[in-house]
């Protein structure tokens, strides 16, 4: 028998679909009302990134991602898998990388077209992540407690952040910038695959209209 | 010696022997019936110990975090599997926090006699497997593991020669190794012959007998206890059938008293001469019952294990 060929997806998922909603849903029991504000937050963020307002921007979310890497990977997510440390330390790393970035004024779109498509892409990328991400659970017959919130969650914080950044960055930053939230999304969208949740079919859409928009900033020649 | 006996007998012993010829020739009849309401123990490891037929695993099922709600929900469930006299539990540092709400578990009911426990050690080794099984230790709330496996044959040459000697010392009953879905059968048929294990830990269940062509002869060759992991082959075998809702043949009640899809499926596994025990696993209180159910006899006869797998095989 072929090793490799032996494993499927499962074999890496090591809790159930009941264990991993509980920890989202005790995620929004544990935090509420803190989500208003990481919602103001990232409104604030996307307003300011319109208004060219670029290096804040860039510096708001940061400590949001630090949150999300303390209080969901490293205290809860890494007791169901021995993995949930090194995602927080990457977690930890893009808010430090977004920390850079704002200080550097690095990689920079200080006058972002709101016609061009990538950054029509990345403004509604990162409206879906901050408005429609949270009604989702409770649209589909879910409690609010289970509502995925940009700031207290891991998927709707790197989907608001990958739309953020096609707004905000541009050349080898933008790829950098979209490195780590993008990876996550494709180890979330696998997770809820493996755990027969629909959810996985939009992160993967997201993560392939963010494909396109990072192509197409980077082929196209800035005017 | 037997000859001296023999010419002491009086005839009042000589009753007594008439009437234990009597009792033996109905024995069986008797134990059957006693069985019927009792958990199956087989002997293992060449010991005269027994171990219940049914046990239990604790991938996926029991990695729940602190979640208060799901740690009790957890505990009855481990609850069901004592009150059915379940005995062997395994676990590994592999599956997230399994190891502590096992602990959780056996602080709420006491930690009961019957109770077998089984960890693994895992890679990198590096030095650490004593470091490994101490800190599982914490975590379960015991005193010592009755058995510590080598997880899929992780490093196995250092883990096992510390197992020996922690076995050796008496830190730890047994040792023994582990791999799944079949692999690496090879490397393991060659640790069986070669090196003094207890027990062995394998995937074998209706659906995947790869296992019966080497390794289960050579394990009752060698005195060697063998664990049959996945074996739902990991749930979707009894979720399937059930989903289907295909109807279990008529003759398999007769034969070996199956009236549930998981008496059908584990007592398959167990009536095997050389497996030890099946460890399915659940979150679910009813499935334990039902799959501890499954441990009672009658079990089936090799004709009516080999209906079973045609039969398996005809859906
Ligand atoms: N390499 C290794 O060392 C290794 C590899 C694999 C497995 N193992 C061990 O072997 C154990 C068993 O394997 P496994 O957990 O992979 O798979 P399994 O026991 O074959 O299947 C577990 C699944 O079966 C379902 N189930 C259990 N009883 C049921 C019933 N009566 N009716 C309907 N569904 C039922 C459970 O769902 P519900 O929760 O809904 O009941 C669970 O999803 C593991 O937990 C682990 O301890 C070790």
């Amino acid at each position: 028998m072929n090793e490799w060929t032996s494993y499927q997806l499962q074999d890496f998922i090591p809790f159930t679909a009941e264990v991993y909603f509980r920890l989202l849903e005790r995620m929004g029991e544990t935090f509420w009302p803190l989500h208003l504000l990481t919602l103001a937050l990232g409104a604030a963020t996307l307003a300011l990134a319109l208004k060219h307002r670029t290096r804040l921007a860039c510096l708001l979310p940061a400590p949001l991602w630090a949150f999300v890497a303390v209080a969901f990977f490293i205290q809860r997510y890494a007791a169901l898998n021995w993995a949930g440390g090194y995602a927080g330390d990457t977690f930890i790393a893009q808010a430090v990388l977004l920390v850079v970035i704002a200080l550097t004024g690095w990689g920079m779109d200080k006058t972002p077209s709101r016609t061009s498509p990538p950054v029509v892409m990345g403004i509604a990328i990162a409206l879906f992540g901050l408005i429609l991400m949270p009604l989702m659970a409770p649209l589909s017959g879910g409690s609010w407690y289970q509502t995925e919130v940009f700031g207290i969650h891991a998927d709707p914080t790197a989907v608001t952040t990958l739309g953020l950044a096609l707004i905000m960055l541009r050349g080898f930053a933008l790829w950098i910038a979209a490195i780590i939230p993008a990876l996550w999304l494709v180890v979330s969208g696998l997770t809820l695959q493996a755990l027969d949740s629909t959810g996985s079919v939009v992160l993967f859409a997201v993560l392939a209209i963010t494909l396109v928009g990072l192509v197409w900033k980077s082929i196209k020649p800035k005017r | 010696m037997n000859y001296r006996i023999k010419h002491r007998i009086t005839r009042r012993q000589s009753l007594k022997l008439i009437g234990a010829t009597l009792a033996a020739v109905t024995l069986p009849t008797a134990s059957l019936l006693a069985d019927k309401g009792e958990m199956r123990q087989k002997a293992f490891a060449g010991t005269d110990k027994k171990l219940p037929v049914i046990g239990m695993g604790t991938w996926r099922t029991f990695n729940v975090g602190n979640d208060p709600q799901l740690l009790d929900a957890r505990t009855e469930v481990v609850k069901a599997f004592f009150d059915h006299g379940g005995g062997l539990i395994d676990s590994s540092p592999m599956y997230g926090s399994a190891p502590d709400v096992m602990g959780y578990a056996l602080q709420q009911l006491g930690t009961p006699e019957s109770l077998f426990a089984a960890e693994k050690v895992w890679s990198p080794a590096g030095g650490s497997t004593r470091e490994q099984v101490a800190e599982l230790k914490e975590r379960w709330k015991v005193e010592h593991f009755d058995l510590v496996q080598v997880h899929n044959l992780a490093d196995w040459r250092e883990h096992l020669a510390a197992l020996q000697e922690m076995k050796a010392e008496g830190n730890i009953r047994h040792v023994g190794i582990t791999t799944s879905h079949g692999r690496r059968h090879s490397e393991i048929e060659q640790i069986m012959t070669s090196e003094d294990i207890d027990f062995v830990q394998l995937t074998y269940n209706i659906t995947h007998r790869e296992a019966e062509n080497r390794l289960l002869p050579l394990a009752e060759e060698r005195g060697i206890g063998v664990i049959a992991n996945r074996p739902y082959d990991g749930g979707s075998l009894i979720k399937n059938l059930k989903r289907r809702d295909a109807p279990l043949p008529e003759w398999a009640n007769e034969e070996c008293g199956c009236t549930t899809w998981a008496d059908f499926l584990l007592k398959f596994i167990v009536s095997h001469p050389a497996i030890t025990c099946a460890i399915p696993a659940t979150t679910q209180v009813e499935h334990m019952r039902e799959n501890m159910r499954a441990g009672h006899s009658p079990m089936p006869s090799p004709d009516a294990r080999q209906r079973m797998t045609d039969y398996i095989g005809s859906l």
